[in-house]
């Protein structure tokens, strides 16, 4: 047993027996995680694929037994690690004084509005689950690009929240209305709306005054690093097109009724300046389900099922610089204008779309783009990836980024550490009918091999780097200590401010900050113990 | 420390000619038009950078004095926010950094410093082929910027994809005197160095994990001074069709305005009562009274609009597709009644106001406004019904995307009938408190109000509140004594 009897003895009385385990068994299958050995290489750690060893597994299944629960952790100093559904090495504890809660338990959808055009979700809920159920109203949500199997919950209060839809749905931290949330100190607080005493209802996650989604999260969330998140509620947007959903056969080979009023286009724009003044175009026209940029070889992996079909498709993938577009439409009329707006923009800017000419997907494809299910597609030829690059604002800065990060990622391929996609991999997707874009390159390695985990490694931290010196913005997984202690000298140091709120909400140091920040030396709390 | 060395060195900063403490000058910052009671502050500042405006605040920590910023140029101030709850205030006016830093027609977006206002920026939008989602025929003198911090109701809710929106990325001098970039605008690079890199300032989250620029938003100036925002525009419509729907029912108005929401079909959109719809229009208050009779109670409000070659197939296709839901809801096309005509409801729609529309009627007004969901807009309107005998102005503003919406309540008055105003401000707090007890959600609590709604708001709300405050604020110099922050 790791966790002392009594203590084990508190944990289980306050979410019930079976629960609670802190066998080896189960911990250690908690201590694995995707990518995990890479960011172990970059922690100047070992490249194996394990976390610390959690202390204990717990599985609460109430926002009041997580509130005992993280309680119970300042009580005894423990430090507590939230995850939902569990994708990726954020859900691993940083040191082996730290618990794992996971919230599979917690699996409810609380409430769809119809009327005010948002959910209530628990965070178990998948998006698939959700989108589901909301289909029936006519309804849609964001997911992130992971796919339909993550939690919209950890993607809209801890994660990040970009996905192929954003164009039309957003981004995951924008969709946050009212929130529940289980402070450090083991306090429970309701934003907005729903912290009303007389009728709380989740419509509105700001104020009074200040809107505390700002110390909740960033463009990246807080990963676990300030609380547990138990209840949100996020916007829902209109069904693109008719959710008559016919589908047959089997995985991955399954056969769909396109819907009457859904289109793709893939367009060659030649080159990125051309492509930056096109995506701008088609943004501001306002009708795009989905519209991204997505590198050659990017396109032929979201159309393939496997490496051989994706082989086939170099007519695809020898395009220099492809926009991908879906439109979708409720109404015949409603297709025909955004049909004709797609028309007349090929026509001026002399594009043509290679779909139904030199390329037809397969069915399934459409029902994959509704699902949100393209960004995990890409990757089904592949065996481990991550993303680098991640910052977010133009399209332009977007596609400098891309193209100054081909150099570092070519050197990695050369010395056989990464995958080959001759450096160009990326994805860059539009938000809001084109307010802001972000691009990362997704980059593939094999998580077996040492020599490629370590490389990849390498250039993960080569590309970091490219984006301080380049001042192209802060990437994605600028997040941990070492990160923030990197980045925040050159941006107005934010790291300390955001050190003070960790300090401020979390005087015990209890919620696991390895993905956030950690306390100044002088306040390490549980960890000194 | 005495005043007249708080003066000499303010003076030290900002230059003599931009420091007054005349009684004349102080006036003006001393009351409004709320029930907040009046007090005058030390003195006067006009700082005309950023620069300066962090010495001031760094003097504030060390001197003790407080700081209250404003931006907009003239008034009437209305809420309260800016009258000085302690000693030693000194009002920081920024109404005089008017620049506009940046208009970038690509990327649909401005760079304003806190003095441009309303009346300065739509024309210049407008020749540009621009447009901002403004609130409801605002003010010409009102600062764009303090309009954002403040979260004001704008009137398209489809480009309103966040309660945040359209402000983006900020520069702010927070309490401690520390200058500081959100969203974007954090760098790394100076802001040259990020246009050179491609950025234009678009993304307000971060940087990295967390959004201060939402903590700085309704704050009411308590968590720091934002001396330049960068604010989200959207192309200006070469077409646009206004339809004016009536109605005896709210309820019916309400249901068809959901689905215009919700499919995403129209720009500009909104519901006014008769009174409020005929105090937008019309200039006397017998034109006023005259049309609000002609009107039907309630007045459903939409634009469709369209730009460049296809803006009449644009608007075909939202014109079929909404008669199609009209005929699903059984709503009658021809209650659109053309009483008053698309331009007169255009330009206040897309306009600034030069003098104030909820002046017109009375010379006073006392608002009422809070956040609700859909199903409860009648109720509220009936409890404020109830407890009024008042001229009363409605207007209900879906917000965010339609998650939520603004409902505003304008009582009408008469501010030199003594009686009038006495019963009125006697009763005035009852009736909001009444409305809060029901579960109307007060998120921007000007004033008096801020003790009620805290007090009906979970504590750990305003705990952390405090805690942010701490941070961002220590020595508490900030426009102290608003929102939860008196102590
Ligand atoms: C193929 C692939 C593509 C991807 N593409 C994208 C993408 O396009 N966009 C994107 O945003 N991400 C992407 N990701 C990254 C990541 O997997 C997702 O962000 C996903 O949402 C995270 O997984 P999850 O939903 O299972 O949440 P979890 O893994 O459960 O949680 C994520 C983080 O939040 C914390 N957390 C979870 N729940 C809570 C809670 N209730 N309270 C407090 N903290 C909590 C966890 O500790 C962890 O740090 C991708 C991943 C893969 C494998």
């Amino acid at each position: 047993m790791v966790l002392e009897e009594d203590t084990f003895k508190e944990f289980e009385k306050a979410v019930g027996v079976g629960n609670v385990n802190d066998g080896e068994v189960i911990t250690d299958a908690y201590a694995y995680n995707w990518c995990m050995e890479m960011f172990n290489y970059m922690d100047g750690k070992e490249p194996l694929p394990y976390s610390s060893r959690p202390k204990a597994v717990i599985l609460p299944s109430s926002t009041e037994e997580v509130q005992k629960v993280v309680k119970l952790c300042n009580k005894y100093g423990i430090q507590v690690k939230a995850q939902s559904t569990g994708l990726g090495p954020w859900n691993c504890v940083s040191s082996n004084n730290s618990i794992v809660v996971d919230l599979r338990r917690m699996n409810k959808i609380v409430k769809i509005d119809e009327k005010n055009l948002y959910c209530v979700v628990e965070p178990y809920v998948s998006g698939a689950q959700l989108q589901a159920e909301i289909m029936k109203y006519g309804l849609n949500c964001h997911m992130p690009g992971a796919g339909p199997q993550v939690s919209p919950l950890a993607s809209a209060t801890s994660m990040n929240g970009p996905g192929f839809t954003s164009p039309s749905t957003g981004h995951s931290s924008r969709n946050v209305l009212g929130v529940e949330w289980v402070l450090p100190d083991g306090e429970i607080m309701r934003l907005g709306s729903w912290g009303m005493k007389n009728n709380p209802d989740w419509f509105n996650g700001d104020g009074p005054g200040p809107s505390l989604r700002g110390i909740m999260r960033g463009w990246a969330g807080a990963k676990s690093g300030l609380g547990i998140f138990t209840r949100v509620a996020v916007k829902l947007f209109p069904y693109p097109c008719s959710t008559d959903f016919e589908l047959s056969g089997h995985s991955p080979n399954y056969d769909f009724k396109i819907p009457d009023f859904m289109r793709l286009y893939v367009m060659d724009c030649k080159n990125f300046k051309r492509l930056d003044e096109i995506i701008i175009q088609v943004e501001k026209e306002e009708i795009s389900f989905m519209c991204s940029y997505l590198s050659g070889l990017a396109v032929m992996a979201i159309f393939a099922n496997s490496f051989e079909q994706m082989m086939e498709l170099m007519a695809v993938g020898g395009m220099k610089a492809p926009l991908v577009v879906i439109i979708a439409a409720r109404t015949k009329r409603e297709f025909e204008y955004k049909q004709k707006v797609m028309d007349y923009i090929l026509e001026k800017n002399k594009l043509a779309n290679i779909i139904g000419k030199q390329y037809t997907p397969y069915p399934v494809f459409y029902a994959e783009a509704l699902r949100s299910n393209l960004g995990l597609h890409g990757f089904i030829a592949t065996g481990g990836f991550q993303s680098t690059l991640g910052q977010c604002d133009t399209a332009k800065m977007c596609l400098n980024s891309a193209t100054l990060n081909v150099p570092a990622k070519q050197l990695f391929i050369k010395k056989g550490a990464v995958a080959n996609d001759f450096g160009e991999g990326v994805w860059m997707t539009s938000y809001e009918s084109g307010h802001y874009f972000h691009a990362e390159s997704p980059t593939m390695f094999d998580q077996t091999n040492k020599h490629s985990v370590k490389g990849t490694a390498q250039y993960f931290e080569r590309s970091n780097e490219i984006g301080l010196v380049k001042h192209l913005g802060a990437p994605f997984f600028v997040e941990g200590d070492r990160w923030h202690d990197m980045f925040g000298p050159h941006m107005h140091n934010y790291h300390l401010w955001l050190r003070k709120i960790k300090e401020a909400f979390d005087p015990n140091n209890i919620a696991d900050g390895g993905f956030y920040i950690t306390p100044g030396k002088d306040k390490k709390g549980a960890l000194k113990k | 420390m005495s005043n007249n060395s708080i003066i000499s060195n303010l003076i030290n900063i900002c230059g003599e000619k931009n420091v007054s403490n005349d009684a004349s000058v102080l006036e003006a910052y001393s009351s409004d038009m709320s029930y907040v009671e009046a007090k005058a502050p030390l003195c006067v500042a006009w700082p005309s950078n950023a620069k300066k405006i962090e010495e001031i605040v760094k003097l504030a920590n060390k001197l003790y004095f407080s700081i209250i910023p404003i931006s907009s140029s003239a008034g009437p101030r209305l809420h309260g926010d800016t009258i000085p709850q302690k000693d030693n205030c000194v009002v920081l006016d920024l109404s005089r950094m008017k620049k506009l830093l940046k208009l970038d027609k690509k990327n649909r977006v401005m760079m304003i410093e806190p003095g441009v206002t309303f009346g300065d920026i739509i024309p210049t939008l407008e020749k540009k082929g621009l447009k901002l989602n403004i609130p409801l025929h605002p003010r010409a003198s009102k600062s764009v910027l303090a309009s954002t911090l403040e979260r004001e109701p704008v009137t398209i809710p489809r480009h309103m994809w966040d309660s945040s929106d359209p402000l983006l990325c900020t520069e702010v001098i927070f309490g401690t005197g520390d200058l500081f970039r959100t969203g974007t605008a954090g760098g790394p690079g100076t802001i040259k160095q990020q246009e050179k890199a491609g950025i234009a300032q678009l993304n307000p989250m971060g940087p990295t994990q967390f959004s201060p620029y939402r903590v700085i938003q309704g704050a009411q100036g308590s968590m720091g001074v934002v001396t330049w925002a960068t604010i989200k525009l959207e192309m200006k419509p070469t077409i646009q069709k206004v339809y004016h729907l009536q109605s005896d029912d709210l309820q019916e108005l309400l249901d068809f305005h959901h689905d215009l929401i919700k499919y995403r079909l129209c720009d500009e959109l909104l519901i006014l009562n008769n009174l409020n719809l005929a105090c937008l229009l019309k200039q006397t208050p017998q034109e006023i009274n005259n049309l609000a009779k002609e009107l039907k109670k309630w007045n459903l409000i939409y634009v469709l609009a369209g730009r460049g070659k296809l803006a009449n197939d644009k608007l075909e296709y939202l014109m079929g597709d909404i008669a199609d839901i009209m005929e699903e809801q059984g709503l009658d096309p021809s209650k659109e009644k053309e009483i008053i005509n698309d331009t007169n409801i255009l330009r206040v729609l897309r306009q600034p106001d030069t003098d104030s529309w909820r002046m017109r009627l009375k010379g006073g007004h006392q608002d009422i406004f809070f956040l609700s969901n859909f199903e409860r807009i009648p109720e509220f309107v009936s409890i404020m019904e109830s407890q009024n005998s008042y001229d009363l102005g409605v207007y209900i503003q879906a917000l965010n995307l339609g998650t939520s919406h603004h409902c505003e309540f304008n009582i009408y008055y008469n501010p030199n009938n003594a009686e009038e105003s006495k019963h009125l401000k006697e009763n005035f707090l009852k009736t909001c408190t009444k409305l809060m007890d029901a579960g109307a959600f007060f998120n921007r609590p000007y004033g008096p109000w801020a003790k009620e709604a805290y007090e009906r708001h979970s504590a750990s709300t305003q705990s952390a509140l405090k805690k942010v405050k701490k941070i961002f604020d220590p020595n508490n110099v900030l426009n102290p004594g608003v929102l939860c922050f008196d102590d």
